[in-house]
């Protein structure tokens, strides 16, 4: 059986080599994944593609559902069996280096890349020298969306809080994410990043939590978790009763949808006067090591266009999705939609996010389980900040060795 | 002390006695158990040394045909008329060899068996932009261990071969006939039945089970993990580190945390075990009660639970109880409480909630066991208790409960054990969750150690660990079973009761 | 006791309840006394509790399933009765040409077919050979059985994962690559129908025996008919068993979405992010595979009944 299987792969390397040497393009198998919500737009642009580049006229493209959060860790349980091209969230980016499943952007493109997309996107594709990923959008942080009949003054997260209250509605925030939580922590003053080198190594922390301005963050999470109308959560569709919610542009759909005409969006609210910040995100595309050189030259070419300027404007038009592109940026219907802008009066408070060890998100939602848990209520000031030089002490544990 | 006599100590009173009786049995148990290892050596070298010496006999006597069997598997049986053995022989010689040293060195058995040592050295290199793939760790381990399967398979094989000529000679030599092929066929319907019936079932498990654990056991002592993945990093031994990571205390280990999840592991299985099995019991004598009607609608409203699919089931209730979920919001309607209860979020109402749906889960299995088994209990020990003026508590406890308990001590054994490794109730309902700073591993206060294995496996592509954890897990299963069976000597002659 | 207990309604007639919940009367007085009647009230008011309790999930189940998803969404929502009952997730399920719902069902309602067939043959292989035949290494066989059970199943997914890789049977092959995986280490799961074997009287065997019949005649012609109830409960056992994995039917499937059972389509739905409005989906799908799985296991419960106890007590 073993013979047989060696025999077959054989043939068909021999067979992969006859098809590169012949041929200028390519035309084998390719297979993409993306998220559910844009399979059928992907489709139109890979059809769209191909009509333009004759010479991958004859590529047969499949196209998977796996989301942007599970892509990695799918890629990484088998690189040989993963999609060619897939998209994921650029927190994964370091962890899908270390384990050997991307390859870098091709030299001509990553050109283009850095000129033609926002500064935290390139940033966020980028590892010490090389760039990794096809930037696709700059939309991956999260703001406000509201009930306009609920809320009368989003600006002030107490004020939001009663008038959920007073309405009989819930304020929805995912306190237990270590994405969402940095808006608390980071609004404060607090820095946390980690340095990598060019290979996807985590090199060294920058993190100053644990201090007054951590212990004030931590306060004020706390506040809001034990306010009655707090409600843990970020998303429309498992939120049974919300009158606001500090979600994402992938919602915007069923934000509309659930508040209908009193639909509103703005940044995040300000706590005690000082405003949330958090992350800025980007959602983006890879290209995984490849042993034909051919067919890595079409995946670049592929994912450079599923990233150019025009199809970031028409992913926009399809699905709503912010492009990192910088000229799709400044189209009109762009500027003028609410989500998008709402994140953009929020994008000053935020840093681009950059890379983190995969422990510190189950880290992060430990500490804010153990907020919802109540566990904190009757701790001082000194026993918090206990609390996050541990936090501290526990994610510098996690540099790479 | 007879069984009924034990039964009817009070619960303090018999878990001393099984306690005491445990560890008063102990250093007999351990002593015990070092001498049977020692025989068990022995024997083993001792059948070693007697299957060597047999070698050299058979050789020393047997004629050319024999000899020439050494080096040619099933030439004698060929030679002897008995064609099919001898093409059975031949077949797995020719594979083996064919296995062993293909002539495309790089997938032969050879090959992944001299590597194993260091697991691979060949890293992944770039030619130009194309990626050029080098060692892959994993299917050296695995092959290598296919291999050395193979080998002991070989070797075996030929022992019989070379036994079967000698077996053959000595027939012939006291004039018998020997098997033909349609013999053996025939047997293979007979008098060898078992091993028609055995050989599918063997040959699955061997490929499907033991090759995988074994493997997983020595993925145990490599760094396979995200940072050491095949196909592009390379992998290799590390020794006794990942058990030192999971087991000791400093702070990059899993310590605390593994002692937290294998506690709150067993304190569930216990609760998971016992209170299904009492509630069970109950609402069987409830329903089976005499004067109740309907009987059959009962039971079948009930065991809806079984029949409808846990990802269905488990999933809709587990979004029941959210904060924002049906539970919660009809209660705040009515008034009855002003905030959501924390069935989710706080560690100690999450436990409690899962054993609390788990008993949803289980009540109606021991319902159906408990009904079977209590129409069995002879009538005439509740004669004989009424007579002398029992209520129907003391029946219940000095009559239904031993028999009960009596009979299902097994099954309570392997219950509490399936427990252990419920995988889908808790990652269904909580995925473990709420974490915690006190937590590491990204283990939750609701994680057994089969959901954190699992967390391990598909989250954090932590195969190493995992590996351990696997181990860890089958020691404490055994460790249960061991001492249950000590503890509770009846648990096999349940005959003794009737 | 002289009377008969006869409970026409009922499928086990129980002839000692009386003795497990019994009062100390004379049998004369006891049947109509008033007290009798009490605890006979509280046992059905706690019956028609617990009733209510079982039911309730899968009543609410289906109820959100008939939620009009034109104007109710199909996010969670915190109410009971839809506002307005429609088919929109059935209909979407069913025919929406994004759907993939009867292609996963179909996926699953193979492999439960094929497990339904082969896992029976191989589980009733070993238990008939391990309960009737007496052989060198039965009883190893056993322990190793025994000591290969105590290892956590999932620790050996990602070697069974390469394994079925190497055959081809992952991602597009996962359907028979599930087949092949159920059935292959079914055998270990013998016990309970060993301890069915185990109540057959020997003496069936030896008396054909004596008749000329073989080992393998005896199996297909004397013990296999008798063995009906123990075959059709391993049959329901195999087929219900796939229709709940999502283990390892996400592990070998990944990444390739036509080739999911049911099980691991639904998850997604209500556990990735990306699938929004997609819960009352989840109980529509829910209730479609539900509603045949229940009737199946309801018509045959009377052989799980029997299974079930003659495993607990064979243990």
């Amino acid at each position: 059986m073993k013979k047989l299987l060696a025999i077959l792969l054989t043939a068909a390397m021999l067979l992969g080599m006859v098809s590169l040497a012949s041929a200028e393009g390519y035309s084998g198998d390719l297979k993409i994944w993306v998220a559910e919500a844009v399979i059928d737009f992907t489709k139109e642009q890979v059809e769209a593609f191909k009509t333009a580049h004759p010479e991958y006229a004859g590529m047969n493209v499949t196209i998977e559902a796996v989301g942007e959060g599970d892509a990695a860790s799918k890629v990484i349980t088998d690189v040989t069996a993963a999609a060619d091209i897939f998209g994921f969230a650029q927190d994964q980016l370091a962890r899908l280096v270390t384990a050997g499943a991307l390859e870098e952007v091709e030299p001509g493109n990553a050109e283009a890349v850095k000129s033609e997309n926002d500064a935290g996107a390139v940033g966020a594709v980028t590892l010490g020298e090389k760039m990794y990923a096809y930037p696709l959008t700059s939309d991956n942080g999260y703001f406000l969306y509201y009930d306009k009949s609920v809320v009368t003054d989003p600006s002030d997260l107490q004020k939001v809080l009663d008038d959920c209250q007073a309405a009989g509605k819930s304020f929805y925030f995912e306190v237990n994410s270590g994405w969402y939580q940095t808006a608390f922590f980071f609004g404060a003053g607090c820095q946390l990043t980690f340095d990598t080198d060019s290979d996807g190594n985590l090199v060294k922390m920058n993190s100053t939590y644990a201090s007054d301005n951590g212990v004030k963050a931590l306060k004020a999470m706390i506040a809001m978790a034990n306010h009655p109308a707090f409600m843990n959560g970020s998303s429309f569709s498992t939120a049974t009763n919300p009158g606001a919610i500090v979600d994402g542009t992938w919602d915007s759909t069923a934000a509309k949808e659930a508040f209908g005409d009193n639909y509103a969006a703005a940044k995040l609210p300000a706590v005690d006067g000082w405003q949330l910040g958090g992350f800025g995100g980007f959602k983006m595309l890879g290209v995984k090591p490849q042993e034909d050189e051919a067919k890595l030259g079409a995946c670049d070419a592929l994912a450079a266009y599923l990233s150019s300027e025009e199809v970031q404007l028409a992913r926009y038009n399809a699905v709503g999705w912010g492009p990192s592109n910088m000229n799709a940026q400044k189209s009109d219907a762009v500027q003028a939609d609410v989500a998008l802008s709402a994140l953009a009066d929020q994008l000053q408070y935020t840093i681009p996010q950059g890379q983190y060890p995969g422990e510190y998100w189950s880290l992060a939602t430990g500490l804010g389980d153990d907020i919802i848990a109540k566990k904190y209520n009757d701790l001082d000031d000194a026993a918090l900040m206990d609390v996050l030089k541990t936090f501290e002490a526990t994610c510098e544990g996690y540099l790479s060795k | 002390m007879t069984d009924l006599e034990y039964f009817k100590l009070s619960k303090p009173q018999k878990m001393l006695r099984d306690a005491g009786g445990f560890f008063a049995r102990l250093p007999k148990g351990i002593g015990t158990g070092v001498r049977k290892l020692g025989m068990l050596i022995v024997n083993i070298l001792k059948g070693i040394g007697a299957n060597l010496s047999d070698l050299v006999t058979t050789f020393k006597d047997g004629d050319w045909k024999t000899r020439l069997s050494y080096l040619i598997m099933g030439f004698g049986s060929f030679a002897r008329g008995q064609w099919g053995r001898g093409l059975l022989f031949f077949l797995f010689q020719t594979v083996f060899n064919l296995y062993m040293f293909f002539p495309n060195a790089s997938i032969s058995g050879c090959y992944y068996l001299g590597k194993l040592s260091t697991l691979g050295t060949i890293e992944t290199y770039k030619e130009g932009r194309r990626t050029v793939y080098g060692d892959n760790s994993f299917f050296i381990l695995l092959y290598g261990v296919l291999t050395l399967f193979f080998i002991a398979a070989f070797i075996y094989t030929w022992r019989v071969n070379v036994k079967q000529n000698r077996i053959s000679e000595q027939l012939l030599k006291s004039g018998h006939k020997l098997k033909t092929t349609k013999d053996d066929l025939d047997s293979l319907r007979d008098e060898q039945f078992h091993k028609t019936m055995l050989a599918l079932p063997t040959l699955g498990v061997t490929v499907f089970t033991i090759l995988p654990i074994l493997f997983m056991i020595l993925v145990a002592f490599t760094n396979f993990d995200a940072t050491h993945q095949p196909p592009s990093k390379l992998f290799t031994w590390v020794g006794w580190d990942n058990f030192r990571q999971l087991l000791s205390s400093d702070t990059a280990s899993y310590g605390d945390t593994f002692r937290h999840v294998l506690l709150w592991t067993l304190i569930w299985a216990f609760f998971a075990t016992f209170l299904n099995y009492f509630l069970g019991m109950l609402v069987a004598i409830m329903i089976n009660k005499k004067g109740i009607r309907l009987k059959k609608m009962w039971r079948t409203i009930l065991v809806m639970t079984i029949a409808i699919p846990q990802f269905v089931s488990l999933l809709y209730v587990s979004k029941m109880f959210a904060a924002d979920g049906l539970i919660n919001t009809y209660l705040m309607k009515w008034g009855w409480i002003s905030s959501p209860l924390p069935f989710w979020t706080d560690p100690t109402w999450a436990r409690v909630t899962i054993i609390v749906i788990n008993v949803w889960i289980g009540i109606p299995y021991l319902m159906l066991i408990a009904t079977g088994i209590l129409m069995n209990i002879p009538a005439d020990l509740y004669e004989s208790a009424r007579i002398d003026g029992a209520n129907a508590f003391q029946m219940y406890k000095k009559i239904t409960l031993p028999y009960m308990l009596f009979v299902t001590g097994p099954y309570l054994l392997t219950s509490f054990t399936g427990n252990i490794n419920n995988f889908n109730v808790i990652y269904l309902l909580s995925q473990g969750k709420p974490l915690s700073l006190q937590l590491s591993g990204n283990a939750g206060h609701t994680d057994l150690l089969i959901t954190w294995l699992y967390k391990m496996t598909v989250n954090d592509t932590n195969y190493k660990l995992a590996a351990v954890m696997g181990i860890l897990v089958f020691v404490v299963t055994a460790v249960i079973n061991l001492i249950v069976y000590n503890m509770i000597p009846s648990v096999k002659n349940e005959e003794d009761f009737q | 006791m002289s009377e008969k207990k006869q409970i026409p309604e009922v499928d086990i007639v129980v002839d000692q309840e009386a003795g497990v919940i019994r009062e100390v009367k004379p049998e004369h007085l006891r049947s109509k006394s008033g007290h009798e009647r009490r605890v006979n009230t509280s046992v059905y008011v706690i019956l028609v509790l617990m009733s209510v309790i079982w039911l309730a999930p899968f009543v609410f189940l289906v109820f959100q399933s008939f939620r009009s998803y034109a104007t109710e969404s199909g996010a969670m929502v915190a109410y009971l009765l839809p506002k307005q009952w429609s088919l929109d997730n059935y209909r979407w399920l069913l025919t929406d040409p994004s759907s993939k719902f009867l292609r996963w069902y179909g996926n699953t309602l193979i492999v439960a077919a094929f497990c339904a067939v082969l896992q029976t043959f191989m589980v009733l292989s070993v238990s008939y050979t391990l309960s009737r035949l007496r052989f060198r290494g039965r009883k190893l066989i056993m322990n190793v059985v025994l000591v290969l059970g105590m290892f956590p199943g999932f620790l050996t997914m990602i070697t069974l994962y390469f394994l079925l890789k190497q055959l081809g049977l992952t991602q597009q092959g996962a359907v028979p690559g599930m087949i092949l995986i159920y059935v292959a280490s079914s055998g270990m799961g013998y016990y309970i129908s060993k301890g069915f074997f185990d109540t057959i009287p020997k003496s069936l065997d030896e008396s054909a025996r004596i008749d000329g019949a073989t080992r393998a005649q005896v199996f297909r012609m004397i013990i296999m008919p008798l063995a009906k109830p123990i075959v059709i409960y391993t049959i329901l056992m195999a087929f219900m068993a796939p229709w709940g994995d999502y283990v390892f039917a996400s592990y070998i499937a990944f990444g390739s979405e036509p080739n999911y059972n049911v099980a691991v389509g639904l998850y997604q739905w209500v556990n990735v992010a990306d699938y929004q409005g997609f819960f009352t989906r989840f109980c529509a799908g829910g209730v479609l595979v539900a509603v045949p799985i229940t009737i199946l296991f309801l018509a045959l419960q009377k052989y799980y009944v029997e299974g079930v106890t003659g495993g607990a007590v064979k243990g």
